[in-house]
């Protein structure tokens, strides 16, 4: 069952394969983005619980406090609005009403005063984003228009294809990072190719070796024109301050030279008014944007994801290309405005790729923590104590992982180690084949770390999953971490933990059916797995505050996840059913995700707790200072055992905590 | 660095060239006679070591794969810094890459050791037919700046052992003060005694 689904996550947001419903039609819950733009009284729409401590289950109030899930006319809503970053003041914002008559307008309010704004009209006969991308294109030439006094560097659009792009590979290219180009295409299209499986992974969607993402560049013949290139559900783009193609998701960025004038056009235009664009709504397309010095980050989507959750992930995007190019890649533009960065890029399109898969099954990407492998206690310990002993040795970062799950990682003193640099990390490393092929010795760049600089890292596979990364900021030092790798090898295998961790990622992480039912048992090691068949007897009775459907765990518990906020880990429990396919696993993934960004939603919480229910799920959220709790549950579940249930899981959790987090981390406290 | 011992002898080999060119491939046709048709393009640098016999002495190559990749250009040399020896890859069904060979060459002339022992490989002789650049003018460039010259192919391992067993047999060997690399030599020691850290 796991590897037809694979082929399914493969295609995510891929329009072709899913005329129906697909991954993304998670949205017959219908979403309010506006939610997250706080512009929507955003009270109508959550309950709070005051009280810290336990959950109380005997709030009679509580069934009217159900949220607003499904906006019926949700999907009707024909009024589409740019919001924009306000300057100083608090009034600045573009509006586009785009509604069934034929005039749209953008509306730019300067910060000052209402004396100062501009209009830029433009028509659409409907919708749809091919329209909708005709429409900027024109306002686009509106814009020009109005500012062909001043400095917009774009190309004609109606040339998508022509972009006098290759006259921007100039000489000065070599000034900070390399010297002239090559000739990569070719050879890009060439390694792009098979020869690469694709299969599942236990536990949490995580995928082993490559899937199809993994091909590099998907889809490298399309362009704007083609139909299938604008059905995608998910463009994402990169391009510089001039409008020159940096990276886009489908397509062949150098075909996309067009669109990206016109992406660039839009930027500027709102930038010359003294604003930031952030988001332009175009039917039931979103257009999230993040500028970044001279790089300009685009996501065009049709998934619903809430806008500070694309932008999360743009900024991730950003990192990314920050991790392999260090952020003074901006000296570049300095020198040379019109600077082509793609050659800089060459052969990373499957970094970027398998990001952008993770954005749709990773919590780590909006979670802001890394999650661990489940071990015993004492192995996680005699793993830790090896690295510590090379962290004192002068390396930086001692990091050992399986997957994308951690085992041990110890860091310099005062060195701090953010989680989405071990996100970014760990993707640069897993989705680059050539790591496993021997030792390597790389510059690498920690964005929260330093953006500045590179740093060095060492990379080698101690198994098939398992491998061990070593930074440090001396860039002679390759033969200090090869001896330590070799040290801690030995360690490792001596005291078992690589066959452990094997045992582990075949084992899985916590399972809902393994809830205890009596939260005071005493645990032993890895005791949510050895008492798995005590619990199988006790499950009867421990069913008795709730509702049992026969699949998932008590109460009709189906899923959960907890993120530590000292410790900035968490751990999500195994799927299981009737979680299993993974379109329904994708679906959980948007609705906690959506769940996550209306709790942190500044305007309107930090919410205590929330509790929605559609015909999905009823999902829970309840977060502490300790602590974020995310739980879904049979939609018949009831609220007040639900809630029992909760709490239960809280104290399984503390009591495995040794196992399933790393809790000796401290050095790394961030 | 060629080091010497009891007819022991460690030398560092740097390989550069363009992405492509089949630098990646032609080590590990060489240390693990594997050949891959879709190798996957290099991060950084891979680090391989491979001991050879030679005559006598038993050469241990410490083999520094480096990234092709433009992004990594100026980080070469901390790759090819001390190195004892460099084959420079080409890709002979690709002109460019010629190009880019020529311009290592350069760069090793001026920033790398000189009395380093350098090779040319016109790699991927398998596919002679597709070939953009003549033998024979690569002959007479690798003549006329030093370098030994052999057209490859690591998917048939056509003269990739031969390759590196002309590399190794050019080192110096237990004559330094015969070779204008025992100089080198020493250099090497004094690093050593400097720094346990011995990556250039
Ligand atoms: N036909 C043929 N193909 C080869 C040969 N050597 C390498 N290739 C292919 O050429 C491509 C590039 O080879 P690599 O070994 O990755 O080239 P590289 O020089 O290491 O490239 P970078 O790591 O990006 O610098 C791969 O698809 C190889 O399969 C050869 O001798 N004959
Ligand atoms: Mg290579």
């Amino acid at each position: 069952m796991e590897t037809d689904s694979a082929r399914e996550s493969g295609e995510e947001e891929n329009g072709f394969t899913q005329p129906e419903i697909g991954d993304d039609d998670i949205d017959n819950v219908a979403e309010d983005f506006r939610d997250g733009l706080g512009l929507l009284s955003p009270k109508e729409k959550t309950m709070e619980e005051r009280r810290n401590g336990t959950l109380d289950s005997d709030n009679d109030s509580d069934d009217n406090s159900r949220i607003r899930t499904v906006d019926e006319n949700g999907n009707a809503d024909d009024s589409s609005r740019i919001e924009v970053e306000e300057g100083q003041s608090d009034s600045s914002r573009i509006e586009v009403e785009e509604g069934q008559s034929d005039s749209s307008r953008i509306e730019v309010e300067e910060g000052q005063a209402d004396s100062n704004r501009q209009i830029a009209e433009f028509s659409s006969e409907n919708n749809n984003f091919v329209e909708g991308h005709k429409e900027i294109s024109e306002a686009r030439e509106h814009l020009e228009d109005d500012f062909s006094e001043q400095e917009i560097e774009v190309e004609a659009p109606t040339s998508p294809s022509s972009s006098g792009y290759a006259g921007g590979r100039g000489s000065s290219s070599a000034a900070s990072i390399g010297s002239a180009s090559g000739s990569e295409e070719i050879r890009d299209a060439l390694r792009s190719g098979d020869g690469v499986t694709e299969c599942f992974g236990n536990g949490n969607g995580e995928h082993r070796g490559q899937a199809s993402w993994a091909h590099g560049k998907r889809y490298s013949n399309e362009d704007e024109t083609s139909i299938s290139w604008r059905k995608r559900k998910k463009h994402f783009f990169v391009l510089s301050h001039s409008g020159k193609p940096i990276y886009s998701r489908y397509g062949d960025e150098h075909k996309l030279a067009g669109f990206s004038a016109t992406l660039q056009a839009i930027v500027s235009f709102v930038e010359n008014g003294g604003d930031h664009i952030k988001l332009v709504r175009a039917g039931n397309h979103q257009i999230i944007f993040l500028v970044k010095g001279p790089i300009y980050l685009v996501c065009i989507s049709c998934t619903e994801e809430p806008f500070q959750a694309l932008k999360g992930q743009l900024e991730l995007l950003y990192d990314q290309m920050l991790l392999i190019l260090t952020k003074s890649i901006d000296k570049c533009f300095e020198k040379n405005s019109k600077f082509d960065m793609t050659p800089l890029l060459g052969g990373t399109d499957v970094v970027f790729s398998s990001l952008i898969h993770a954005f749709s099954w990773n919590p780590a990407t909006y979670l802001h923590a890394y999650t661990c492998l489940p071990l015993r206690h004492s192995t996680r310990q005699a793993a830790g104590a090896i690295l510590q002993d090379v962290a004192d040795s002068g390396v930086l970062f001692a990091i050992l992982m399986c997957r994308h799950k951690v085992i041990s990682l110890f860091g310099a003193q005062k060195a701090i180690l953010h989680p989405d640099d071990m996100l970014l990390l760990s993707n640069f490393v897993l989705s680059s084949e050539s790591f496993r092929t021997s030792e390597s010795f790389s510059p690498i760049c920690l964005p929260q770390f330093n953006p500045m600089a590179f740093l060095y890292a060492y990379v080698q596979y101690l198994g098939v999953d398992t491998y061990l990364m070593l930074l440090t900021t001396d860039s002679d030092s390759f033969f200090h971490l090869k001896e330590c790798r070799i040290r801690i090898e030995n360690v490792l295998v001596k005291s078992n933990v690589l066959s452990e961790v094997q045992r582990s990622m075949l084992d899985g992480c916590l399972r809902v059916e393994d809830l205890p039912g009596d939260p005071t048992l005493p645990s032993d090691s890895l005791s949510f797995r050895l008492r798995r068949d005590k619990n199988l007897q006790v499950a009867g009775s421990s069913t008795g505050t709730g509702r049992n459907t026969g699949i998932g765990g008590p109460a009709g518990l189906w899923h959960f996840m907890y993120r530590s906020n000292y410790l900035d880990q968490y751990v999500a429990s195994e799927f299981s059913p009737p979680i299993n396919s993974r379109n329904a696993q994708k679906r959980l993934f948007r609705a906690y995700q959506k769940l996550h960004t209306s709790m942190h939603d500044k305007d309107v919480g930090p919410h205590k707790m929330q509790y929605r229910k559609d015909e999905n799920y009823v999902l829970l959220c309840w977060i502490t200072q300790e602590f974020e709790l995310y739980a879904a549950f049979d939609p018949l579940a009831e609220k007040s055992s639900a809630i029992t249930v909760c709490n239960r899981v809280c104290q399984w959790l503390r009591d495995v905590e040794s196992e399933i987090f790393l809790l000796e981390a401290s050095p790394l406290s961030w | 660095m060629a080091t010497v011992g009891n007819k022991n002898v460690q030398a560092k080999l740097v390989l550069l060239g363009d992405m492509g060119a089949g630098k990646s491939s032609l080590v590990l046709r060489f240390v693990k006679g594997q050949f891959f048709a879709y190798q996957e393009s290099t991060i950084g640098a891979a680090f391989f070591s491979q001991t050879l016999a030679v005559n006598e002495t038993s050469v241990k190559l410490e083999i520094w794969d480096t990234a092709g990749q433009e992004r990594y250009h100026s980080l070469a040399p901390m790759y090819y810094r001390g190195a004892a020896a460099a084959i420079i890859v080409y890709d002979i069904t690709n002109l460019d890459s010629f190009v880019r060979a020529k311009k290592w060459v350069q760069e090793l002339q001026k920033q790398g050791n000189p009395n380093m022992v350098m090779a040319l490989a016109g790699n991927k002789s398998d596919m002679i037919e597709k070939s953009k650049v003549s033998p024979e003018e690569a002959k007479v460039y690798a003549q006329e700046n030093g370098l030994f010259f052999m057209e490859t192919s690591a998917k048939t391992a056509q003269n990739v052992n031969e390759l590196f067993y002309e590399i190794a047999r050019r080192l110096p060997k237990a004559e330094p003060v015969q070779h204008p690399a025992g100089m080198v030599l020493a250099d090497r020691s004094a690093e050593r005694a400097r720094s346990s850290s011995c990556c250039s």
